[in-house]
């Protein structure tokens, strides 16, 4: 099954419990957000809205349901879109919760698609999703595989209150990532673990489990077996686990697909509780003079090199 | 039933004496916290609350003093509020300018030029799903300007909301009056272009403010949305010397220091731009007179 049918899947089911309202510009015609939305509609009582093309306002319309105790979903299909929302993310949602009763609240979260596949051009190169979370402190969390997806959604897509959520568009045709079920799950959901290992401790950030997930294939290949962690809040999350491992391992290694300056991986590393390390190998986006022309939008790594310095270390 | 225009009379000069001694304190620096006093805008404000069922719900702006006043009928509360006390209408966590009031139907108040229209049209969209209330979201001839007044309306007529977008037109956006800086909005064109039902309110008589909103309550809950649009004058203002010449500040935050308050002359402007002069046409000065010392009095014993 590809990475977006399941999450699809995963919609269906949540989405179709409640009376929700889901809304977005054309969330139940054509191609459905290429597959994002096919089918998904609300329970008994809720209502599905095909849009204006309105995203400041869409996003504002979430706030006043969740105020009324209306639980409501927006979908967009590109996260840049959602930057005429900035408004409505930052100041209705503080004005909101610093007096509200969150008990009282309907539930509000906003799913863009992270377009990340690089070849739409300048006005679509935004594919950081901590851009949007640290603006105003919003939870949020990427889906990035089976296990991720179906805790996240289950837990967290109608719950009281604001967030965020998005899916990788240059992942949706991919197969989901072999991963067995996590071994540990940070606070709030915030961080999954999938492998145990002594030999160094590999972290995904953004979107950059694919390539950690490899990673950690061929380290194994070499005989070193790494710790598989990714971190799917990009504020306030959970990393308690994370230092345990690196702390043991004496070897870090993090992949951060983020095109921004505000990498969501900085917080672990500025972790006073993170011990001195042997190796502190930081894989991040370099971007080239054309990283704002329609070109690849994609992590690129050397897994050979990488391998390298672990075993040499 | 319409209450009389005395009774009505009776709210809008209590709301006036409320926040020219809201002024009296603030010139004296009592207040921390900005905050927008709304003189001149009773009548629309008691008219307006005196139509709100028991499920509308009221989205404002900065400017929300004379409809959290109106609405909440406590001049404690809302002073207590502004100064930040546990005892204010929001525990002392909102201040001013985002004062909300959820018992009372004010779920949210903004700041921000054009941010409470697309908040207004959630707060409707789930009215209508529970089939009850209308929600009323107010702004002005400068949030108007904003890109989410036409989204909000246009977005509002597609789903048949019922809502009522207010736009109290006092002609200013802070310093800069409509001239200044826009060419002049006709908004019952802007109305019809839209298929939206269009509103208009003047002369500050509160008791024909009160059918008008009232009609416009039923048709936004029968058939969608209302656009009204109200001109109000915001009293206050004051000659400011430049070195150009006198200039007019038009009264927009702060205490307004022209306006002083004794207890017993409450009016401002002598003319129908002050709701109280209009009142003193249709009942009598000495009806005025002996209101406004009666309210001073019961607010007074309020504080005490």
């Amino acid at each position: 099954m590809t990475y977006i049918e399941h999450i699809n899947t995963l919609l269906r089911i949540q989405v179709g419990k409640l009376p929700l309202v889901i809304y977005g510009q054309n969330i139940t015609r054509g191609s459905c957000l290429g597959g994002f939305t096919r089918g998904v509609l609300p329970g008994k009582g809720g209502r599905a809205i095909n849009t204006t093309n309105a995203e400041s306002t869409l996003a504002g319309l979430g706030f006043g349901m969740l105020l009324e105790g209306q639980s409501s979903i927006f979908f967009t299909k590109q996260m840049d879109f959602l930057l005429l929302g900035i408004d409505q993310l930052v100041n209705t949602y503080n004005n909101i919760r610093s007096a509200s009763d969150q008990k009282e609240l309907g539930s509000y979260t906003i799913f863009p698609i992270t377009v990340d596949s690089g070849l739409q051009g300048p006005q679509s190169s935004l594919n950081t999703f901590a851009d949007f979370c640290t603006i105003a402190k919003i939870r949020g969390y990427t889906l990035t595989n089976k296990w991720d997806a179906g805790r996240i959604l289950s837990r967290h897509l109608t719950a009281p209150g604001f967030r965020l959520m998005t899916v990788s568009q240059r992942m949706f045709k991919d197969e989901l990532l072999p991963l067995p079920k996590p071994l540990w799950v940070g606070k709030d959901d915030t961080a999954f673990q999938y492998y145990a290992g002594d030999g160094a401790t590999v972290v995904a950030f953004n979107f950059a489990l694919p390539q950690a997930f490899t990673l950690r294939e061929e380290l194994k290949k070499a005989g070193i077996a790494a710790a598989l962690f990714n971190v799917n809040s990009p504020t306030t999350y959970d990393c308690g686990k994370i230092i345990e491992s690196t702390n043991k391992t004496k070897k870090l290694i993090v992949l951060d697909d983020s095109k921004s300056d505000n990498l969501p991986h900085n917080h672990l590393l500025a972790d006073d509780k993170l011990k001195p390390l042997t190796l502190r190998l930081v894989i991040k986006r370099e971007l080239k003079k054309d990283w704002l022309y329609p070109v690849k939008d994609l992590l690129e790594i050397d897994y050979k090199k990488v391998v390298e310095k672990v075993c040499k270390t | 039933m319409t209450l009389s225009l005395q009774k009505l009379g009776e709210r809008v000069v209590w709301l006036r004496t409320a926040q020219l001694m809201i002024n009296e304190e603030y010139r004296k620096g009592i207040f921390k916290v900005p905050i927008h006093l709304a003189l001149g805008h009773e009548a629309l404000a008691v008219a307006l609350e005196s139509v709100l069922s028991r499920n509308d719900r009221l989205i404002l702006t900065h400017r929300n003093a004379a409809y959290n006043l109106a609405r909440c009928q406590s001049l404690q509360a809302v002073r207590d509020e502004y100064l930040l006390k546990k005892s204010g209408l929001a525990g002392g966590k909102l201040g001013s300018m985002n004062l909300a009031n959820p018992v009372r139907g004010i779920p949210y108040a903004s700041s921000i030029l054009g941010n409470s229209f697309p908040v207004g049209a959630g707060v409707a969209l789930a009215l209508q799903k529970k089939g009850k209330g209308i929600a009323i979201s107010l702004g002005g001839d400068g949030s108007m300007e904003e890109g989410t007044f036409y989204e909000t309306l246009t977005f509002a007529k597609a789903q048949k909301l019922p809502l009522i977008v207010l736009i109290e037109n006092n002609k200013w956006s802070m310093a800069t009056h409509i001239s200044e800086r826009r060419a002049p909005i006709d908004l019952t064109l802007f109305a019809r272009a839209l298929g939206v039902s269009y509103v208009h309110l003047s002369g500050n008589n509160v008791y024909t403010y009160v059918q008008a909103l009232k009609k416009a309550r039923a048709v936004a809950h029968k058939n969608g949305p209302v656009l009204v649009e109200a001109e109000v004058s915001t009293l206050g203002d004051w000659i400011k010397q430049e070195e150009k010449g006198p200039r007019l500040i038009n009264y927009h935050s702060g205490p307004a220091p022209t306006v002083t308050f004794g207890g017993t002359i409450a009016t401002i402007r002598r003319s129908p731009e002050d709701p109280l002069q209009v009142l003193e046409k249709k009942l009598g000065a000495v009806w005025l007179k002996k209101s406004v010392s009666k309210q001073y009095h019961t607010l007074r014993k309020e504080l005490l």
